[in-house]
This record gives structure tokens, C-alpha cells and sequence, in this order.
């Protein structure tokens, strides 16, 4: 009976290695995505739609995780606060709440980082960072790129080919910038990012998972999210560990609700079921994959994007159109006549999806 | 069956105490091993653990048993060229549609070698009553039936507690087992019929030294998961094999590995009220891997001790889930037991872990097991 005790203790040491909810500690951090005190005012990021970058006595960075949010500062004495903020859509405009006026940028006028100046008085502030027509239903494009990984290097190529596209009002992400998530890794891909003409919203993949604990929310924002442009609502969700935490999948009803009467595009990264199913690169466990379809489905979801796979898939997943694409450079799925890639697609708040086009990188 | 490169064991003069008589065993004069190393048993479990950990079979080697030994590194070679082929291939193709399904089963066989050869050094060399496992018989009963509670614990799901009950009949080489799982705090089933025809091995009231088998397996899955509003069935093929590792020497006696492939595919229908919307479809890999040991002393046949990876991502296990990068890649790992307190009467407790923990006992009845040279039916 010693074996037995043995595979027991085999079977725990698996049980320590593993855990139910993986995404647990991500998820919570959430929660702390967008806030922060500092010296002289205290800020607030609506729904934590941007993280922050930088705080100091009269100096605030963001990096922004949607087209528009809300900001609020609690200010305990007087400041000429210069608020930086990146990977903001070119139109973007900061616009005092109380007053309605719109704040004239400092810096940056046509490019995704900007920069204002902006007397404080103490007090409560409230801002919105927004661009012009953000609030219309309307119809836009974006593109979804994801899985650049090992391939930094080479990830101006694909910028090169998004800059030649017209009418992009951002890109969307699903995941795998880097290889492991660590700190240079996301330093260097933001650094790379400069040169895109259109922000940058993503959530994190796997291979943002080398760190412990992951650093990605840092740097890019919430890995659970949601925001609405121009009347079309994009939800981001955290699939990097083959599940979904329990909490991000209460959040998601909220997000369902909200979304219910709109167009609702739902991105993640890993797929919660693979088209092909052999191959595993999907959900850790099936029935939470159909739970979720069925959540999405029931929620009136219209597009559901990931990434993950190195290729390009279109599909259905409980009847919503669905769309693979891993095309940022990693190494490509031997067999399936696709290299880098990204996806266009053409929404519209009235219509839902109008089109999508897969737009290759390599001639 | 006769075992090849089989060599004698070395008597060491400590014996487990069993209640199987021992008097038809295959070497009744056990010769003695060429120029053991040591025939301090001890000293020979430590070297299967070093240098064992890396050279597989070490541990008989000391003792002396060098063919066995031999048969467990070439075990252990063909394990390893298996892993990196298939690892290889799953990172060279980028993980292809068309390859990976080969490559997983690649992996997860050379894994289950790589396992079972250190495995079976390290138990080779620790187990000393080989020889009553020789008497042990090893056909199947012809009925079998099980009654128990598990419990699954899932946080993406309400259901805690399950009621499960199966049935299996045999008649010659087929297999007839329908099983069901109830929740008893949830909406929640699951149906599961399996038939199986043998190929290989001993059918019901057969006498047999060895404990080989490999048979044919048709499955049929129905699961209901009523609060989510979803349904999924599905058909399965599988070859399920067990393989005696006695055939590689008789200190191997009463050690197994059982590996399975197979392929299954699902329907996943959901019942959204109002809505119509398509069912998808799901494939699934089947392959499993498993090293266990046959029980004896104050264990009846047929008692077996096994721990076992199954690739499965579906069923209530689904897939094992870590902090890294690799989470839900792994399928399944679990541990089982089944003793027979008498013949007709056993236990069986289970453990499996992947995205959820599932756990439970059953108790086991069975009928039509074939006795024991010198044992009470």
C-alpha cells in the first residue's frame, strides 16, 4: 500500500502545481487598474479604461484601454497638473465636465500620445477624454492583430501595412504581445508602438504569463474590459489560462446587459472551443466553453474574436460569427497557407457587422 | 503467454505477506542474477534513483538483472524520442492542424514510457513477492457493478455532489458497461454507454499467468447541463490496450501500463429559450496513459493500485489549470484503487484533477471472477 500512499501524494503535489482559478489574482487586480493617490490630487479612471503610467506631484500618464473614458481627481492642493496620455486615438479631446469646455492640447495634436496642461484647484475634478463623434452611432472600422511574440523585430512590418489602411479608428488585440510578459518584453512592445498611426486596446494571452505575477495590467490596462464606440460595444476578456475566473464571468453579465439592444463584439484570447478540437488549443475544460457560448448566444454577443492560433479561422460559435487570428508574426501554423495577417472589419451600430477583410502582411 | 528476456528474481528472502498460495509460479528454482552489484534491495532502489532518474533501469542493473534493466533504458530511449518527436513537431509545425494530433499522442506515450520505465525500475526492485502475483488470476468478471458518490469540485459550476452508478456485463470478448452520473444539488446528468470487444487477453472464467489486454472501445456520451442550458453528446472509438510488464522481467511481476487512443466527437446543443440557435461541433484526442500495480496480501484479485494521465479536456475533469503559460494544455491526472475485500466485494476510490477536482468511493459487487489455484471462490 506504500505506492497508493504514494500516488496520493503524487496526486497532491499535482493539486499544488495546479489551482481552479488561475486567473483569480489577475481578475482582482482589475479592481485596481486606474487609481491612484498621489502627493496632490488622488485620480480615478472610470470602469479603469486606462492605466497609469505615472504619477507624480503635478504629472500624470495614462495609458488608455478604449477610444473614451471618464477621469476624476480629488485635488488636496493646487496644481498645474501636465497629464500625459498614450495610445490615444488621434482625435481624442479632454473636455472639463463641469464647464463642457474642451481643453486645448499641449502636445501632440495628431498623434496616439498627447499631452495637456491643466490648473487645478482643490477640489473634485471630472474630465472626459473622448473623440469628437465617440458618442454617435455611427459606422467605423477597426482591425484585430494579435500574437506578435518572438517576433518584435519584425512588427514594424505589420504597423507599415495598418498605417496604410484608411479610416482605422484603432486596433484591437487578443492577446500574445511577447514572448513572457516580462517587464522589457512589454517596455519594448509599447516602445514599437509609437509609430502606430491608431491605439492599440488589448487584452493579455498566455505568453503574457511568464512573470509572476504577470505585470501586463501595469502596462496596458485591464485584462477584462469593456467600452462602446460609436454605439458598438467591445468586450475584453481575460481567456489567457484556458478559463475565465468566476468573478470576471460575473462582470460579464453586467457587460451582456449593458450591450443587450447594441452590436457587442467579444474579444479573448484562448478560444473557448478550438475548431479543431484534437488539437486542444482552447478552453481547459469543455463544458465551461459551452457554458460561455451559451452566456454570449443568450446575450445577443455578434462577434466573437481570439487569438492564440497562428492562423486565420472564421466560423460559428453558438451561432455567433467568429474570427481566429494570430497573424502578428509568431510562428505560423504549418499547413494553413496564411502567414502575418491582420483582420479589417466594418461595423456599424445600426447594422452589426458589415464586413471583414483578412489583410496580409507578406506579399 | 511466455515473457521474453525474462530473468529469474533475485531472492532477497523478504517477502510481502499474501494470501495467494504460491505453489504454480513460472520459476519455482529462481537461478540467480549474474554479478549483482548489491543485493541490498535498498541500496538498489537508490540507485534507480540515482543515477536511476536519468538512466532508467538502474536499479536492476545493480541488482544484477540486466536485461531488465536493458529493457527499461530502451524503454526509456524510445520514451524520450517520442517526447521530443512530438514536442518537436508541435513547436516546428506551430502547432498545425494536420500534425497535432499525432504529435500530442507522440508526447503523451514517450511521457507515459519515460514514467513507467523509472516507475518500474524503482517498484522492480522494491517488490519481492513477485511470484504470487503469478498466481493471481486475471480474468475479468462476467458482472461487475458499482454504486458511489463523487465529488466535483468546479467553480465555474453549482453542482458539488454526484450519485454514480454503473453496470457491466461480459460474455465472451464483449463488454457491455452503461454508467450514469446524477448531481445531487444540480441539474446536471450525464449518460455514458460503453461496448468493448477484445482483441487481445483473457475473457471471463479464462485462466492466464499475464495480465495483457487490448480491446476495442465504442462509446456514448450524453451530458445535461441544465442551469447553463447546454447539452453534449457524443461518440467515441478507442483502443484501450494493457500491457504486463512481467514480459520485460519477472521482478516486473504485478506492475502494468495501460495506454489508450482514441478519437470522440461531440455535439454541443444549446437551449437558450427564444432563441434558435445552431449546436457546434467538438473533436476530441483520446489518449491515456497508466502505471499501476496489481494489490495482494489482504487484497483479493483483481485489487489494483494505478495512477494515470488522460488527455481529456472534456467530462467534468476537463483539463489541468496552472498559474503559467501552459495552463489547459495538460489533460487529466488521477490516481485510482480498487481492492476486493472478498471476491465478490470491493471499493474502488478515485481521483482525478484538471480544471476541477472529482473525487469520490464506490462500492463494487461483482459476479463470475475465476478463483485462484488453492483459494475459496
Amino acid at each position: 500500500m506504500s505506492r497508493c500512499s504514494n500516488g496520493v501524494a503524487w496526486l497532491l503535489v499535482l493539486a499544488a502545481l495546479g489551482c481552479s482559478r488561475p486567473a483569480e489574482e489577475r481578475t482582482r487586480g482589475d479592481l485596481e487598474v486606474g487609481h491612484a493617490e498621489g502627493p496632490t490630487f488622488e485620480v480615478r479612471v472610470a470602469s479603469g479604461l486606462a492605466a497609469i503610467r505615472g504619477l507624480t506631484r503635478d504629472q500624470l500618464a495614462l495609458w488608455l484601454s478604449a477610444p473614451s473614458t471618464d477621469l476624476s481627481f480629488e485635488v488636496h492642493e493646487a496644481v498645474q497638473l501636465e497629464l500625459l496620455v498614450e495610445n490615444a486615438m488621434a482625435s481624442v479631446e479632454l473636455i472639463d465636465l463641469s464647464s463642457g469646455q474642451i481643453l486645448s492640447v499641449s502636445s501632440g495634436a495628431v498623434s496616439t500620445k498627447k499631452s495637456w496642461n491643466v490648473p487645478l484647484a482643490p477640489g473634485s475634478w471630472h474630465f472626459r477624454l473622448s473623440a469628437p463623434r465617440a458618442a454617435e452611432n455611427g459606422r467605423f472600422r477597426f482591425a484585430l492583430m494579435s500574437d506578435v511574440q518572438e517576433a518584435i523585430d519584425r512588427v514594424q512590418d505589420v504597423y507599415r501595412v495598418i498605417n496604410a489602411q484608411t479610416d482605422l479608428d484603432f486596433l484591437l488585440g487578443a492577446g500574445d504581445l511577447t514572448e513572457e510578459g516580462e517587464v522589457d518584453e512589454l517596455q519594448r512592445f509599447q516602445h514599437e508602438l509609437a509609430t502606430l498611426s491608431v491605439p492599440y486596446y488589448t487584452t493579455l494571452g498566455n505568453h503574457e504569463l511568464g512573470e509572476r505575477p504577470p505585470v501586463f495590467q501595469q502596462w496596458f490596462g485591464r485584462a477584462n474590459f469593456q467600452f462602446a464606440h460609436r454605439g458598438v460595444y467591445f468586450t475584453l476578456l481575460d481567456s489567457a489560462s484556458a478559463t475565465i475566473d468566476p468573478l470576471a464571468l460575473e462582470w460579464l453579465d453586467g457587460w451582456l446587459a449593458n450591450a443587450r439592444n447594441s452590436v457587442h463584439v467579444v474579444a479573448m484570447h484562448i478560444t473557448p472551443l478550438d475548431p479543431v478540437g484534437t488539437r486542444n488549443a482552447a478552453f481547459a475544460s469543455r463544458a465551461e466553453a459551452a457554458a460561455l457560448l451559451a452566456k454570449l448566444a443568450e446575450g445577443g454577443v455578434d462577434l466573437t474574436l481570439y487569438g492564440h492560433i497562428h492562423s486565420h479561422y472564421s466560423f460559428q460559435n453558438a451561432g455567433i460569427a467568429a474570427v481566429i487570428s494570430g497573424g502578428g508574426g509568431a510562428t505560423p501554423e504549418g499547413g494553413s497557407g496564411i502567414g502575418r495577417h491582420f483582420v479589417v472589419f466594418e461595423v456599424d451600430a445600426a447594422r452589426g457587422v458589415v464586413s471583414s477583410e483578412v489583410v496580409p502582411v507578406d506579399p | 503467454m511466455p515473457a521474453f528476456g525474462a530473468e529469474p528474481a533475485p531472492d532477497t528472502g523478504v517477502h510481502v505477506e499474501s494470501n495467494v498460495a504460491t505453489t504454480s509460479v513460472a520459476n519455482p528454482t529462481p537461478a540467480r542474477p549474474a554479478d549483482p552489484l548489491t543485493r541490498d534491495r535498498k541500496i538498489a532502489a537508490a540507485v534507480a534513483v540515482v543515477p536511476g532518474f536519468a538512466l532508467h533501469g538502474s536499479g536492476h542493473y545493480a541488482l544484477g538483472q540486466k536485461k531488465t534493466a536493458f529493457a527499461l533504458l530502451l524503454s526509456e530511449g524510445v520514451g524520450l524520442a517520442l517526447v521530443l518527436g512530438g514536442y518537436g513537431t508541435l513547436r516546428a509545425s506551430g502547432n498545425s492542424r494536420y500534425l497535432a494530433g499525432p504529435a500530442v499522442a507522440a508526447t503523451v506515450f514517450g511521457a507515459g514510457l519515460l514514467f513507467a520505465s523509472f516507475g518500474a525500475d524503482l517498484y522492480g526492485t522494491l517488490a519481492t513477492d513477485g511470484a504470487a502475483v503469478d498466481s493471481i488470476p486475471h480474468a475479468p468478471p462476467r458482472l461487475e457493478s458499482e454504486l458511489g458518490y463523487r465529488y466535483v469540485g468546479d467553480p465555474h459550476f453549482s453542482y458539488d455532489h454526484f450519485v454514480v452508478e454503473s453496470f457491466t456485463l461480459r460474455q465472451g470478448r464483449f463488454r457491455f458497461t452503461p454508467s450514469a452520473w446524477f448531481a445531487t444539488n444540480s441539474s446536471n446528468v450525464r449518460y455514458r454507454v460503453e461496448a468493448a470487444f477484445r482483441l487481445v487477453g483473457l475473457e471471463p472464467g479464462e485462466l492466464g499467468k499475464r495480465d495483457d489486454h487490448v480491446d476495442v472501445v465504442l462509446g456514448g456520451l450524453h451530458q445535461r447541463y441544465l442551469p447553463e442550458r447546454f447539452r453534449r453528446s457524443g461518440v467515441e472509438v478507442a483502443l484501450d490496450t494493457r500491457f504486463d510488464l512481467a514480459h520485460l522481467g519477472d521482478t516486473l511481476r504485478g506492475s502494468f501500463i495501460d495506454m489508450a487512443l482514441g478519437y470522440g466527437v461531440a455535439k454541443v446543443t444549446y437551449d437558450l429559450q427564444g432563441l434558435t440557435v445552431p449546436a457546434d461541433t467538438d473533436d476530441l484526442l483520446l489518449v491515456k496513459v497508466g502505471l499501476g500495480i496489481a494489490l495482494r496480501g489482504r487484497a483479493a484479485r483483481g485489487s489494483e493500485a494505478r495512477v494515470f494521465y488522460d488527455h481529456r479536456h472534456d467530462d467534468y475533469a476537463g483539463a489541468f489549470l496552472t498559474p503559467g503559460r501552459i495552463s489547459g494544455v495538460f489533460g487529466q491526472f488521477g490516481a485510482d484503487l480498487r481492492w476486493y475485500f472478498t471476491p465478490r466485494l470491493g471499493v474502488l476510490a478515485d481521483a482525478r484533477v484538471g480544471s476541477a477536482w472529482v473525487s469520490g468511493l464506490s462500492l463494487l459487487i461483482r459476479e463470475g471472477t475465476v478463483s485462484s489455484p488453492g483459494t475459496s471462490p
